[in-house]
């Protein structure tokens, strides 16, 4: 574990001190969740910036996640008789295809994609939705509607 | 054990009214009032017609330790989502396109949403269980400089 530990890049380290704090929130203990909310802020202040950020360049990755990651991960993982972590692949498989969708239709639409609609997130297993009428459940995790949030547009 | 409410799923049949022996589920919050609760006592969660109280532990078992393979796995993939985060987030925040801007910020925030449960599962699924109290100490231990918010870890390894 501490091997593990010290490879970690601080928006890693960002993404596990967020995870604890909705952890300590689900279990109402608000302090804590402010605590490591704020070791969360830290983190992200110093990641480093990074060249070519481009929409190509995400879609790269998510690809290369699409084509690799998830089965080598899902092999190993169901191999461990690890349910749980094999549960979180196969959410995370899907919602990760629905990013890519997402992606491919932005190039093919441009902006036209988000003209008259909205966009949302699973805040439970990050599913994307595009379009006006929410499903009642998230087709990735089953949730209810009502935590599948929007990302608002900004006037810039 | 006291019990805590979810206000959304309440339908406001007020049964929980009735059934507390102290008075502790009428508060002008909506939230049960944890001082006055009876530990364990759970009348009110057995008698919600809309399961809109639950009990809440105050002492959670260590959980079961991850197979370094699949503490391996979900990292890499949580690596990965991490990357695409911060190059999403870098495109939301140089873009003067406002439909540029809000896929990029919808792709961050799933990244986030990825992470988070890929780390859950990666042993850090409860904020008091031995993985996350290692973690927190070598924190303290690595990070010396000024900005490192010291007092937050230290007042966390306090309380957890």
């Amino acid at each position: 574990m501490e091997e593990d530990m010290r490879e970690m890049l601080p928006e890693e380290l960002q993404a596990v001190c967020s995870n604890l704090s909705k952890a300590c929130s689900k279990q109402m203990r608000e302090e804590e969740a402010a605590l490591f909310g704020k070791l969360s802020a830290y983190y992200g202040e110093q990641t480093k910036e990074q060249e070519g950020s481009t929409f190509e360049a995400l879609s790269s990755l998510i690809e290369q996640d699409l084509s690799e990651g998830y089965p080598k991960a899902s092999k190993a993982v169901s191999e461990e008789l690890d349910r749980g972590a094999l549960r979180a692949l196969v959410w995370g498989e899907k919602a990760t295809k629905f990013l890519k969708s997402l992606l491919s239709r932005y190039e093919k639409q441009g902006s036209a994609l988000l003209e008259n609609t909205s966009v949302y997130v699973c805040d439970i297993c990050g599913y994307v939705y595009v379009g006006d009428k929410l499903p009642d459940v998230c087709p990735v995790c089953k949730v209810p509607s009502f935590k599948i949030l929007p990302v608002r547009k900004e006037v810039i | 054990m006291h019990a805590v409410r979810n206000i959304r799923l309440c339908t406001k049949d007020c049964i929980c009214l009735f059934v507390c022996p102290t008075g502790a589920t009428d508060t002008e919050t909506g939230q049960i009032d944890a001082s006055k609760c009876l530990d364990g006592c759970r009348l009110c969660v057995d008698a919600c017609p809309s399961h809109a109280i639950f009990l809440l532990p105050k002492n959670y078992a260590q959980k079961p330790e991850k197979s370094r393979v699949v503490v391996g796995e979900l990292r890499a993939i949580a690596r990965s989502k991490a990357k695409q985060e911060k190059l999403a987030l870098e495109i939301a925040s140089s873009t003067s396109d406002s439909v540029v801007k809000q896929i990029a910020t919808t792709i961050a925030r799933s990244n986030r949403i990825l992470q988070e449960d890929l780390y859950r599962e990666s042993g850090f699924m409860l904020p008091q269980d031995s993985v996350t109290k290692t973690f927190l100490k070598e924190q303290l231990e690595k990070n010396k400089d000024k900005d490192f918010p010291r007092e937050a870890v230290e007042r966390l390894l306090e309380l957890l």
